[in-house]
């Protein structure tokens, strides 16, 4: 255990060669580039520079089948390309860590300004139903646990597990102790070891059945089941109470960092393991009359939670990238008059 | 006499026949690329084949070796990360014209930058065969697909440009070459950094029918006359085939 001072894309770094990353690929890219920075140069880790995206998650994915734990970070252009391989490792079930540092967009929107608008592109983004595990902390300390985190939950789910952050927090400079987290290993034997067919194609026993609908429910079911099982293991949140309080704020990354400052009128749940939803929410929602999600976007985690809990959920957005505690208060404000 | 079969060790001979259509030269190319690594005596294990999407990307399910089958036009990225995660492997990249210089194009142009060491095979049929018979990045000045009824007005792009330009290995030949195209795919899986083998392959169904061909006979005559073996050239002309190095 050290203390040090770090940036938050920093830690990330670190925190990955300390869960055993051996192979990073990746794309220069704003907020992210400084994890690629960071790990050039690093012995423990083979960096390629890529082409694009595209190519970056495609040589992670080769990398993990060939037995190294492997990541790439990008931001919301890079993420956006990369989907439809996301896709692709959840249907071979690979390992994988892949890191976004949001910025503003659409498209190259701000790039030097943080925003969450990439909430449901993590859960929705490729194409097909699968079932991600994403974790979103909020400062640099979380940042290199939950890297370590994401390392370990990839492993035991054979999956792709996204690790969200933000221009904001992936800027932001914390000393931290660097505490050694418990490292998940390997299970699954390399490539060049048997004669196995990894496909994208639904599948059975290492055989494409293209034309079979029970073999697809199937893997499905079995791709659903796994992601359940892996992620009961991690339901990470932070719950601040207020009995005074009859609403609940709800708010993640960049934007909890802010919802601290309303913690004497209201309560507040910040889920870190962001999908699947953290269940606990359900039974803490009950005891609030009304239930507020602020998010620096137009309402993406409020329509997940909104769903889960079967109830109205009330929306602070915050767009452009600037948090300001007046433009909350105003919109907290706003909804207490009802409008 | 007894023929040698033993290049069948590589093959999953449970999943014959393919699904390629009668006439298709594929599965000419998955046996060379068997006999080939029958030839180099490449371990099963320790080899790993790679292929795209489409009907030459259906290729690497065959080989009785681990194998992965790949995002449309993303084999030669993930094959370069296999390679760069355990140098020790043999990885071969077989996949079509389509995806490897179509969609895959800008993967091709970085990684012979980059000279990784990957075998790629491409079996290039100048057409979109799976999807129906579209033009593809190898296809013909002036040749007629379903997209391009008027017949092809795009240039076919210059692979062996591309390749050579970074001074990697390239070579080419056809279907009806049998033992030149498998001295091709050898000397291919033998070099040190990136080898591209371009294998012009037949596709009757999707392509030939619609120019003029009956079978897939034809197209291979058609190979046959219009393609001669030059292997003492830095450069290959249009209608040569040959290993370029």
């Amino acid at each position: 255990m050290a203390k040090i001072l770090l940036q938050g894309n920093q830690a990330i770094a670190l925190a990955a060669i300390k869960a055993g990353m051996k192979f990073f690929a990746g794309y220069p890219i704003t907020p992210a580039s400084e994890i690629l920075h960071e790990l050039t140069n690093k012995k423990e880790v083979k960096v390629l520079q890529m082409e694009d995206e595209i190519a970056s998650v495609n040589a992670i994915i080769g990398a993990s089948l060939a037995g190294v734990k492997s990541m790439t970070a990008t931001s919301g252009p890079g993420f956006s390309l990369m989907q439809e391989s996301i896709g692709y490792a959840h249907m071979m079930e690979v390992p994988l860590v892949i890191v976004n540092v949001q910025r503003v967009g659409p498209s190259t929107g701000m790039p030097t300004f943080p925003a969450q608008g990439d909430i449901l592109q993590c859960k929705y983004g490729s194409h097909g139903d699968y079932f991600p595990i994403v974790f979103y902390p909020n400062s640099v300390d979380e940042l290199y646990k939950y890297t370590i985190t994401a390392f370990n939950a990839a492993e035991e789910s054979l999956s792709p597990v996204i690790l969200l952050s933000d221009g904001y927090v992936g800027h932001l400079y914390e000393t931290i102790e660097t505490v050694d987290y418990p490292v998940s290993e390997r299970a699954m034997a390399p490539l060049g070891t048997s004669n196995r067919h990894f496909t994208g194609l639904t599948h059975e026993d290492s055989k494409p059945a293209t034309s079979n609908p029970e073999v697809h429910k199937k893997l499905i079911k079995h791709l659903e089941t796994k992601q359940k099982k892996v992620s009961k293991k991690y339901n990470d949140y932070e719950y601040i109470e207020n009995n005074s309080s009859d609403t609940l704020l709800i708010a993640y990354g960049a934007m909890s960092r802010a919802s601290y400052n309303f913690k004497d009128d209201y309560s507040i749940f910040r889920p870190i393991r962001i999908f699947p939803i953290v269940e606990k929410i359900k039974e803490i929602a009950k005891k609030y009359k009304e239930i507020i999600v602020m998010e620096m976007n137009t309402g993406q985690y409020k329509s997940e939670v909104e769903k889960l809990l079967h109830r109205e959920v009330k929306l602070v957005p915050i767009l452009g990238g600037k948090i300001d505690l007046q433009d909350i208060w105003g919109g907290l404000r706003r909804l207490k008059r009802g409008k | 006499m007894t023929r040698k079969l033993t290049y069948l060790n590589y093959l999953k001979q449970d999943l014959l026949p393919t699904q390629w259509c009668p006439g298709c030269g594929n599965g000419i190319v998955l046996k060379l690329a068997c006999q080939s690594l029958e030839e180099l005596n490449f371990p099963k294990k320790g080899t790993v084949v790679v292929s795209g999407i489409g009907c030459a990307g259906r290729s690497a399910g065959f080989f009785n070796l681990d194998s992965v089958h790949t995002a449309h036009g993303r084999a030669i990225p993930v094959a370069e990360g296999i390679k760069l995660a355990n140098e020790k492997l043999n990885v071969i990249v077989i996949s079509g014209d389509g995806d490897l210089l179509g969609i895959g194009g800008n993967h091709l142009l970085h990684a012979s930058r980059r000279n990784t060491d990957i075998s790629i095979i491409c079996i290039a049929n100048a057409i979109y065969g799976m999807t129906g018979g579209q033009y593809s990045p190898t296809t013909e000045l002036g040749s007629k697909t379903l997209t391009t009824p008027s017949g092809n007005t795009d240039t076919p792009i210059d692979v062996q440009a591309l390749i050579k330009a970074h001074n990697c290995f390239y070579a080419r030949s056809t279907t009806y070459h049998l033992k030149h195209a498998m001295k091709c795919m050898v000397e291919a899986l033998k070099h040190r950094g990136l080898s591209f083998a371009e294998i012009k392959t037949q596709c009757i169904t999707n392509d030939g029918r619609r120019r003029g061909f009956k079978n897939g006979y034809e197209m291979l005559m058609y190979y046959k006359d219009n393609y001669k073996i030059n292997n003492n050239s830095n450069e290959l002309k249009h209608n040569e085939i040959g290993i370029v190095g």
